[in-house]
């Protein structure tokens, strides 16, 4: 026997699906308005947690970008005060050779030396810019100027950073790749004539003291352990360019990552939004339907028909 | 011999039959919208015959002659099994909608995934750290990390707040259904009445039919709080317990004869009874799906407090006492003063302590487990889903069962309105031909040339 159908049955039968159309319409209008698939984590369990982890992979790849803008612009500054000092380095050589020549009276002498004391002040003040507040050649003593004015060149930073066993000033720059990115002023300018450590320090005041004293063989001896500092200069400007140059590959290669993540996050999270729509489409097509198809049979009964 | 008029008493009886179909239509029609009402139908049978003595048939037997017909009794058209198939459904249903909504209201507390979730608040909280390690001297980044992490400390505290209010109110709800004025003891005293009615009723050989509806549809409400057993007694009253789930021997009784018997829930709760009241406990009882939750919460915070202060190398978060999730927070030095925040072991600007913390990003048992846990949520939150989904498809299935058979057709009615309508028109035309026959006997019979 066929079942026998009841108004009761036909109502609720009517009231299920037209529910269970609005239901799917209301989600379909939600990703169109959102714009995501995924709204909820039972939407897609496994594929939110995928979204949750690519966002703080994005986050992370973001950060380390912002890390290497920051090394880079310690880097850039770096290379200024190194380029300033190798200028004013450049003309302490400069007048070195007029001084060193045995026409030079002790009167030009004396003016070359109290240049060349002016040059000491200069190169001093050049390595004591900072970065961010930081002094960019005191190690990680960042708070301590690296050379006083005047008389006094002992270096007061740290040798944080000389060689690769002591850590220096030190940036993240991937998920667990570090790299040093300051020079320590010691290993540049030196500590001054009492540490005697032949570096561009020790020489300049070895020229003033042999202007002063008119000595020409000493004065074209320090002429020659200039041009070595000179030498020397351009190796640590060489090595900061290096720095630079791997934070820009650094940088290039995050920016792949990046790309690569915000495509991954939107394959898993952003909805199709022509898929979207289609399926928003079909759906208000179908509830009509089921509204229409549903008015018709609740209206109609035997009593329209009976006299 | 057969009296004259013995025709008229037949068509008489076919006319008050009719009319008694007539009027269990009627009730029919205007029942059509009544939950739980199944529909009714007079059963007619001939009634007892005229039995006239040998000889009074040419062949000389006797004969039964009919006599027309009588009501024999009002029935409700009703099949008992699809009623034990239905509050199966129904208790599986209930505990579904139950669990479905517990977990849904944790599901919504995480806000994952979003802008506000502990997921991105985490994500800040590392990057704030790599803002100190690029600038360890700079107060201004100490500041941001100290309010990023108090900003992070506030996202667990309201998850884990949420998740326990979840919890609150299942557990309220359950005690307010299942308590001595809940709705589980409301039903209990209706159908202590409702039984001692019925009892009378069936006591003096009447059926009542209405008020078994209203019992049955008591006990398929309560079907929904719980599995319930329904033993009939041989005086018309039912007694209604809930069985235990996980012990079917064990049952609670709600009412026995005219008793309501119903005393609470065990002592500490200690029993499934599926259902409503079920999902509730499942979801909501000390050592449930919502107190797992909050311990997986509280989990993450501890390492996170842990694995930060490790790396940190003295103490950055404070947990305690108290659950860890809630009560995680900035140590009070560093909350009152960032500058506190420490971010190397050398001078100022060694930063291997942020870089440590910073490392931990993405760490298996901080990020990552929140992940998990969010993933653990989302798929629990989606069975239970499609489970009440599925309870609900196959209540409704059933419930269309029972409306096949009991449900009220207006159609059927209409169609037996006009057949009734029809024998009543009948009998009556019978009885004026009666009548009519009557007439020529006693006016016109015996006046001939009159």
């Amino acid at each position: 026997m066929s079942m026998r159908i009841t108004n009761a049955m036909v109502t609720r039968n009517v009231l299920a699906s037209l529910n269970e159309v609005s239901d799917k319409l209301t989600r379909a209008q939600q990703k169109a308005a959102s714009g995501k698939e995924i709204s909820r984590p039972s939407d897609d369990p496994f594929n939110a947690a995928r979204a949750m982890a690519l966002r703080q992979g994005m986050s992370a790849t973001q950060q380390y970008k912002r890390n290497i803008e920051d090394a880079t612009g310690w880097t850039e500054a770096t290379e200024q005060a190194l380029a300033q000092i190798t200028e004013v380095a450049q003309r302490a050589r400069d007048l070195l050779v007029q001084g060193g020549t045995d026409a030079a009276d002790p009167t030009s002498r004396e003016a070359i030396a109290a240049e060349l004391e002016q040059i000491i002040e200069s190169v001093k003040e050049t390595a004591s810019a900072t970065y961010r507040g930081a002094y960019l050649f005191s190690g990680t003593d960042v708070n301590d100027r690296p050379y006083l004015p005047g008389a006094d060149d002992s270096y007061r930073g740290d040798q944080a950073g000389a060689n690769p066993a002591i850590p220096g000033v030190i940036r993240e720059i991937g998920p667990g790749v570090t790299m040093t990115i300051n020079t320590v002023g010691s290993d540049v300018l030196g500590r001054g004539q009492g540490a005697a450590d032949g570096k561009l320090l020790h020489v300049l005041r070895d020229a003033v003291d042999d202007l002063r004293s008119g000595d020409g063989a000493a004065i074209r001896t320090d002429l020659g352990r200039l041009d070595g500092e000179l030498e020397a200069l351009l190796e640590v400007r060489a090595a900061n360019g290096a720095r630079a140059n791997r934070l820009d590959a650094a940088l290039t290669r995050l920016d792949e990552v990046e790309e690569s993540h915000l495509r991954q996050l939107t394959n898993t999270e952003s909805a199709d939004i022509a898929k979207v729509l289609i399926e928003l489409n079909s759906q208000t097509a179908a509830y009509q339907s089921a509204l229409r198809a549903g008015a018709s049979i609740v209206q109609s009964s035997l009593m329209d028909f009976l006299r | 011999m057969i009296s004259s008029f013995y025709g008229l008493q037949t068509s008489l009886r076919g006319l008050l039959a009719q009319q008694r179909m007539l009027d269990t239509t009627g009730h029919n029609i205007a029942n059509a919208s009544t939950k739980g009402y199944s529909r009714q139908e007079a059963t007619l049978v001939a009634s007892p015959a005229l039995i006239v003595p040998a000889g009074s048939l040419a062949s000389g037997a006797g004969a039964h002659i009919g006599s027309g017909v009588d009501v024999e009794t009002f029935r409700r058209v009703r099949n008992q099994f699809v009623d034990l198939q239905y509050r199966s459904q129904n208790t599986n249903l209930g505990e579904w909608a139950a669990r479905a909504n517990a977990l849904d209201a944790a599901e919504l507390s995480l806000a994952e995934p979003g802008e506000n979730g502990i997921n991105e608040q985490l994500a800040r909280f590392w990057d704030a750290w790599a803002d100190v390690a690029n600038a360890p001297v700079d107060p201004a980044a100490k500041q941001a990390l100290a309010e990023q992490a108090g900003a992070l400390a506030d996202a667990f505290a309201t998850v884990r707040a949420q998740i326990a209010m979840a919890r609150d109110q299942g557990m309220a709800e359950y005690a307010t259904l299942s308590g001595p004025t809940g709705e589980v003891a409301l039903a209990a005293q209706d159908l202590a009445g409702l039984n001692d009615q019925i009892k009378r009723y069936i006591t003096a050989g009447d059926i009542p039919n209405d008020l078994l509806d209203r019992r049955d549809l008591l006990i398929d409400q309560l079907s929904r709080f719980g599995q319930v057993s329904v033993t009939e007694q041989a005086d018309g009253t039912v007694d209604v317990a809930f069985v235990d789930t996980a012990a079917a021997a064990t049952t609670y009784p709600i009412v026995t004869g005219t008793t309501a018997t119903w005393a609470g829930p065990p002592a500490g709760d200690a029993w499934s009874p599926g259902g409503r009241l079920g999902g509730l406990l499942e979801a909501s009882r000390s050592g449930g799906t919502l107190d797992g939750y909050l311990a997986d919460v509280d989990a993450v915070a501890t390492s996170l407090a842990t694995l930060v202060n490790g790396a940190y190398g003295a103490t950055f978060f404070e947990t305690g006492p108290g659950p860890a999730g809630a009560t995680l927070r900035v140590e009070a030095g560093i909350a009152a003063d960032p500058r506190a925040i420490d971010p190397g072991s050398g001078n100022a600007g060694s930063n291997d302590r942020a870089l440590a913390v910073g490392a931990l990003r993405d760490h298996a048992s901080i990020d990552r487990a929140y992940q998990a846990f969010v993933a653990k949520v989302g798929a629990q939150v989606r069975d239970a889903r499609r489970q009440e989904a599925n309870a609900q498809v196959l209540t409704d299935a059933v419930e269309n069962r029972r409306q096949s058979v009991s449900g009220v057709s207006l159609d059927e009615e209409m169609a037996n309105m006009v057949r009734f309508q029809r024998s009543y028109q009948a009998s009556a035309r019978a009885m004026s031909t009666m009548d009519e026959m009557l007439d020529v006997l006693i006016n016109r019979t015996g006046r001939v040339g009159l």
